[in-house]
Formats: C-alpha cells, structure tokens, sequence
C-alpha cells in the first residue's frame, strides 16, 4: 500500500519490518529517480522525493514494480554479539521483570540471551535499535512513571521488543542489565553498532 | 572571529538542510528550524544556502564582530549594530570591534549569517548542533557567553533581498492516517514549542490510537492520545508511532517554526498540486535578490 505522505513523500506500508528493510536497501543499492531519502520504519519505508525533478504518482508506480519484486529478496544483516551485566544496579527492574514473568531473574535473563533478536528499524536517538523477537513469556509493559534518565547502555525490554540506550536519555523501557558498548559514535564509521537487519544475541557477562 | 558576549535563551550553531542521510541509523535530520529563512540569510549575506550560521531563539543575542564582515538578520527579530538599528531582512557591515545585538520581535527564529559562514568541522555532513545528542555545531551544544566562533573568509558581494514572505493559514495536505480529522478552527501555540515539534492547544482531537512506528517526514501532524496536535520541525526523532492526519506543506513548515507560545494559527487545506506551486513560489521569493543600491546596505540611521 502506497499513500502520500505530504506533497513531497510517500509511505510505503509492507506489512513487516524484513519486508521493508528489504525495500529499504534495494532502493539505497539502486535508486529510483526522483527519491532523495528513505527511511524504514516498524512495518513501512517513508520514501522522500525531490519535489522539483518528479511528480510523486511517477515514482508510486516505479515502486510498485520494486515492491513485487522485493518480497523476494533475503534477509540482510549481520550477527552482532552484545556482551551485558544483568541485574543489580546495572539492572534495577529486573527483579519486577521477573515478577510480572511468573519467572525468576535467572530464568528471564537465560530467556532474554538465548533468543535471536533482530534489528526491526532505528528511532528515538541516534543509535537506538528496536530490537523484534522477544519471546512470548517476557513482554512486560512499560513503566507506569518513564525515568527522566535512563543511562547510556541499559539493555531494556517492553512489549515484543528489546533495545540498548546508546545515551543518557529519558525512557520507559523495564532495565535489565547494561552493556559498555559503544552504540552510537557521530566520529565513527559507520557512527551506530547497529543497522536495521542486523541480529543480535545478548551474552551475559559477570560484573 | 566573532566572541558570543550574551547567547540568549538559545542559540546554536545551524545549517540549512542538516543530516537528512543518516536517519535510518536514527540520527535526526536537525538543521535550522526555520531552512527558508536561513537559505535567504546566507544568501544575503553572500554565502551558499547550506553554511553554517546562528539561529537565535526569542532574540537577546549579543557578539562582538573580531574582524569587519558583512551579516545579514532574516527572521523574526530586531537587530542593531553599536546601538544603531538595521532594517529587518537586511545585510549590513559589522566593522572590526562593533557589537551586533539581536532583539525579541515577532516571530520565534532569527537567522544572522555572517559572510563566510561559521567555521566549525562537518560531523557526519553537517555543521549543524544536534542539541539533544550533544554533537556537531559549536562543542555539540547551545552557545555560551565567551565562546569564540570562527568566519570562513568570502569575496562575494552581499545583496539586498526584495521578495516577500506570504501570511495567512498554514496550509496542508493530508496525511497517510485519518485524513476525515480535521485541523478546522484557531489553535494556540502551546508551551512545549522547541526545534522538535510545536504543540497546538485548541479543541482535543479525537484520540487515535498509536500505529506502528514509521519515519516522520518535516512537517508531519501528529496526533498523541491526549488529542493536541504536534506540527514535526527539524529536530523530530526519525520515527513517531502516532496517527499522522495532515502535513504541513514544505513552503510553510518554517513559518510553523517562527510561532511563539502563546502565537494563535489556523490552517487551510490545499492540494498536492497547490503545494508544490506554493514551494516553487517560495524559492522564487527566495531568489529575488539583487546588488545593493547607493542606500549603504541596511542602515536605517546615519553613521559617522
């Protein structure tokens, strides 16, 4: 599904996030005349156009073809491992985590690292992946109260998704441990750790 | 070099267009928050629409000029030079040693680019300060009294701007979402009014519900549960999760930018082709500029 999104952008809704990273990266290897930018999202690619080469209804219906072709496309990505303290100061809700689990702290962190979780898209803050994948029994909802900070490399998780603070930044996210990794660095190169596709596997360490 | 001797409630260090390439890594696009009035000051002042210059919010911004420079003000502000007032939307020479002080006016954002622009390293394609992550600009944040700024050198010729700026309703087009909502009516500019968004008071929307996250194009209107609208400027996060019913029209998304808390607006719906007419008539408002006349730039009073 193709909408305009304002007189020079286009959302392209695909259902899921694999689906539009894919289109995401085929547009970015082989673009379409008249994009300027795309952005991929949860389940959609916010397409921007130059608003002076093209008209937005040319570019829908180049897409159309790109999109019958993109479901085909495999997965991109890379594994990344991110090494993480689980619980104590360095993370203060897991014991309410595991409560609300029907688990023990053991058990939520064995859960949390035995899984495979994917980078659906990046958002928030420079660096901050949503992480897809969790499993079932360890979606929790939100805190009622969000932290005015919650600091740089707190690994959290609410509803389906996992993710990693790359900054001191206000969030809602239940914090279950930490990581030392460098998430977002503006000098770096690539400046995030993390790309949309990427798979991720937590590892606890001892701290 | 120029030294910030007063840096007002906030001002920073800003290009035109900021890092629109890197939002799939989550890194806003930022940049000015007003980009027409900063492309006419730099334009102004002889510079490339993208050089680096200050935005300065709600005035009260004093620098001392180190060397002789031409400048130029756009935006809602007064500005004087030793005391001496220039008109608004004009260029005129700083010499070695004055002092440029940049007053409240009417609207939210004023730009002053000084020729050459303002030397400070690009980070990740952009001189621009994204004030919430800390990076880019002058050091990664606001400016502070002291601070020291340098000017690129330029041999271009300032010019004098005659075009005009349009009034009346901030147009839209729809947006993907809930396009029977409607923007109908007086809104007032609410407090939480900053770089990110501008929240509107008015009636309450009807609450929409969240959808999943995706990326958020300048302009867009976000609807939240509690039913106040947010118009998204420069430093919007790359993706939003709610409902979007109407974008502001790119040749107004700047003109959203120079509201006040307090500032009252309407809206007008318009079509896709509407827009795009209204954003070619704004770059051809921008280009109107020519060679400054005999009038000596931009004084308004006489000078030695």
């Amino acid at each position: 599904m193709i909408r305009p999104f304002g007189e020079s952008a286009l959302l392209v809704e695909l259902g899921s996030a694999e689906r539009a990273q894919a289109l995401a990266a085929s547009i970015r290897d082989n673009t379409i005349g008249g994009i300027v930018a795309v952005v991929p999202g949860a389940e959609s690619v916010l397409v921007e156009l130059d608003p002076w080469e093209i008209e937005s209804e040319r570019v829908a219906h180049a897409l159309e073809g790109r999109l019958a072709r993109t479901a085909e496309l495999a997965p991109i990505g890379r594994l990344r491992r991110i090494p993480v303290i689980y619980g104590g100061e360095h993370g203060p809700d897991l014991a309410d985590v595991a409560k609300l689990c029907g688990l023990t702290q053991a058990e939520v962190i064995e859960r949390h690292a035995a899984t495979e979780l994917r980078v659906l898209f990046l958002g928030f803050a420079p660096g901050f992946a949503y992480l897809g994948g969790l499993p079932d029994e360890l979606h929790v909802p939100r805190l009622a109260t969000p932290r005015t900070r919650t600091p740089a490399g707190s690994v959290a998780i609410a509803g389906s998704m996992s993710g990693i603070y790359p900054a001191d930044l206000p969030g809602g996210w239940r914090v279950i441990g930490r990581t030392s990794l460098v998430l977002f660095d503006p000098r770096g190169d690539p400046p995030a750790y993390l790309a949309p596709g990427d798979t991720v596997r937590f590892e606890p360490i001892s701290g | 070099m120029i030294e910030v001797l007063v840096p007002g409630p906030l001002t920073s260090v800003q290009d035109a267009f900021g890092r629109p390439d890197w939002r799939h890594l989550g890194v806003p696009v930022g940049g000015a928050a007003d980009a027409w009035s900063a492309r006419l000051a730099n334009r102004m002042a002889g510079n490339s629409d993208n050089d680096a210059l200050l935005e300065i919010t709600l005035g009260g911004l004093e620098l001392r000029c180190e060397t002789a420079a031409n400048a130029a003000l756009v935006g809602g502000m007064s500005v004087s030079v030793d005391s001496l007032p220039v008109a608004a939307n004009a260029v005129f020479p700083a010499r070695a040693g004055s002092v440029i002080r940049v007053d409240p006016g009417s609207g939210a954002r004023g730009y002053l680019a000084v020729a050459g622009g303002i030397m400070v390293p690009p980070i990740l394609g952009s001189r621009s300060t994204d004030l919430r992550s800390g990076f880019g600009g002058h050091d990664g944040r606001a400016l502070r009294s002291g601070d020291l700024l340098e000017i690129g050198s330029s041999s271009t010729t300032p010019r004098r701007w005659t075009g005009s700026r349009p009034d009346g309703p901030i147009r839209i087009v729809p947006g993907p979402h809930a396009t029977g909502i409607s923007l109908d009516g007086e809104w007032t500019v609410g407090t939480e009014a900053d770089r990110t968004g501008v929240r509107l008071d008015g009636r309450r929307l009807e609450a929409l519900g969240e959808v999943p996250s995706m990326g958020l194009p300048l302009g867009a209107v976000q609807v939240p549960p509690d039913g106040r609208p947010i118009v998204m400027l420069a430093d919007r996060p790359v993706t939003g999760g709610y409902p979007v019913p109407a974008c502001v029209i790119r040749a107004d998304v700047g003109r959203v930018a120079q509201l006040r808390p307090g500032d009252k607006v309407t809206f007008a719906s318009v079509s896709l082709g509407e827009a795009r007419e209204a954003l070619a008539s704004a770059e051809a408002e921008l280009a109107a500029l020519e060679a400054p006349g005999d009038e000596n730039l931009g004084w308004t009073g006489s000078h030695e």
